[in-house]
């Protein structure tokens, strides 16, 4: 069943590590137009809400696949062309900041109105309300579902295997069609299965210290 | 309701002097934005992007007829199926992980952890590539070509969602009050009842927006279809833009437009829907409850 297993693992654990690096910077990429996005949605300026509105809609109603094919092989026809990898980036990254704004904006719209208005009269000014009263607990609330967006990011990661990223499952593809057949079909999936199953608990279970370390004392 | 608490929850309603400040940041923004998307369309401009026969020949009338249709029928064939089997897999393993026997709820438990942490173009690829590895291919039964493929894209997506939707369904149920099953055991009626009778209307009913919610992304995720080659909507617009190569993007936006029509109609009926619970029922707590327990499933439920 695991025929060829040294070089099958050896392919695999490159894969699981494209994947892994793909997933944690497309993240960060999120987590920085989500906050970029959150700001403008709060903000006074209505066409600033306007946009990021614009914006959330957009990516939140386009299929990922969509997105880095528009990316990928449509941008190079006005002549704007980069490498896939920082297409895979970037796409997953604009992609999940719509979803990672929208979880923000939801944090921020969970502390309750009471709290805002208390910090007011207590006589803060806006940014200290803001940086001492609100962000602290809506950081808190967004935590467990930004845990998720960034669960979802490492299946939608798989995507961006159609722009030529060998990434954990264009691996796993690349050796069940291998030309000589050296791997045995069932071997590799039950491979690969474990390599995501891995990958989404060890990225669960720091999800979840992180959780414990940001929860208050009560 | 959001709109106003958004607006007032940081700072108090602004006065003459703010409101003289407000302005001027909206006129800045605009301009700023204005600006970007001037500069983005002069330089495609410059490259031609506009051009009225690069968007016209995608659009002839024969290829509206033989590809984009086909396409838009395929791809809404895809999505109504899946959901189906979606929805039925879904109640079955929701409510198996609330069962009273210990192997079923295992066994659903299992199934439900197992598929949420594969990706759907694993699965569905996985399920095309393993068809025949079982003493027997699907082809044997008369089935071949699309509507194989059909086949195995619905399988994986109903496969898939069953898993989130079991989810969703599951704290449908825990959000539910259990003075609603205590009554229905008091009143006499078994286990099975109780589930079917008093338990399994209500949480269809406060889980229907997110359940929907869900749905918009199963619309989007047939386009996974184009891994085993169904021709979807994304895969018929490559093949268009590979017969019209001066309009390959082009044929990629319109089919990119045509999946953003279909899903914001789809979650504008999430909204209204939520707009009807929300004067009904006490569904949008349990809504709201939702976007911490469902991996990846990011409802529309942002309850201010």
């Amino acid at each position: 069943m695991f025929d060829n297993f040294d070089l099958m693992i050896e392919a695999l654990g490159a894969g699981m590590w494209t994947t892994v690096w793909v997933t944690l910077t497309s993240y960060a990429i999120a987590l920085a137009i989500g906050m970029v996005l959150v700001v403008m949605h709060v903000s006074p300026a209505f066409p600033a809400r306007w946009a990021a509105n614009a914006y959330t809609q957009l990516f939140r109603n386009v299929p990922l696949l969509a997105v880095l094919f528009i990316m990928y092989f449509g941008l190079p026809k006005v002549g704007i062309v980069a490498d896939n990898w920082v297409w895979a980036l970037l796409g997953l990254g604009m992609y999940t900041g719509a979803f990672v704004g929208e979880t923000m904006r939801s944090g921020i719209n969970s502390i309750p109105l009471g709290q805002a208005e208390a910090a007011r009269s207590l006589g803060l000014t806006f940014g200290q309300s803001l940086s001492t009263v609100i962000l602290p607990q809506s950081v808190r609330a967004v935590i467990p579902p930004l845990g998720s967006l960034l669960i979802a990011l490492v299946k939608n990661s798989a995507l961006v295997l159609a722009i030529g990223v060998p990434e954990l499952t264009a691996r796993s593809r690349r050796l069940i069609e291998d030309t000589q057949s050296r791997f045995d079909l069932w071997g590799v999936i039950i491979c690969v299965t474990v390599g995501y199953l891995l990958i989404a608990l060890v990225l669960s279970y720091l999800v979840r210290i992180a959780e414990k370390r940001t929860a208050f004392v009560r | 309701m959001s709109r106003k608490n958004e607006t007032t929850v940081l700072f108090d309603v602004l006065g003459p002097k703010g409101r003289r400040n407000a302005n001027i940041a909206a006129a800045v923004s605009a301009a700023v934005i204005l600006g970007v998307l001037a500069y983005v369309a002069w330089v495609l401009y410059g490259e031609g992007f506009f051009e009225s026969s690069r968007w016209v020949n995608p659009l002839d009338a024969l290829v509206v007829e033989t590809t984009w249709v086909p396409a838009i029928v395929n791809t809404l064939v895809a999505f109504a199926l899946g959901s189906v089997v979606a929805i039925v897999l879904g109640i079955v393993f929701g409510f198996g992980r609330i069962s009273q026997f210990a192997l079923t709820r295992w066994a659903s438990t299992g199934y439900v952890q197992f598929f949420r942490s594969l990706p759907l173009v694993l699965l569905i690829w996985v399920s095309f590539t393993i068809d025949g590895h079982f003493g027997f291919t699907t082809e044997t039964l008369g089935w071949s070509g699309d509507a194989r493929r059909l086949t195995f894209l619905v399988l994986g997506l109903g496969i898939y969602n069953a898993a989130i939707l079991a989810e969703i369904l599951r704290a449908g149920v825990n959000a539910l009050p259990p003075g609603q099953a205590m009554a229905g055991k008091a009143i006499g009626l078994r286990h099975g009842q109780v589930q079917r009778l008093i338990v399994l209307p209500q949480v269809l009913r406060n889980m229907l927006p997110a359940v929907l919610a869900q749905l918009v992304i199963l619309l989007k995720d047939t386009s996974l279809g184009y891994v085993i080659t169904y021709p979807e909507l994304l895969h018929s617009a490559r093949i268009i833009g590979n017969d019209y190569s001066n309009s390959f993007l082009q044929a990629l936006i319109i089919a990119a437009f045509i999946y953003f029509v279909l899903a914001y109609a789809l979650s504008k009926l999430v909204v209204l829907v939520e707009r009807r619970m929300r004067k009904t029922t006490a569904a949008p707590k349990a809504a709201a409850q939702l976007e911490s327990t469902v991996a990846g499933g990011v409802a529309g439920t942002t309850v201010a």
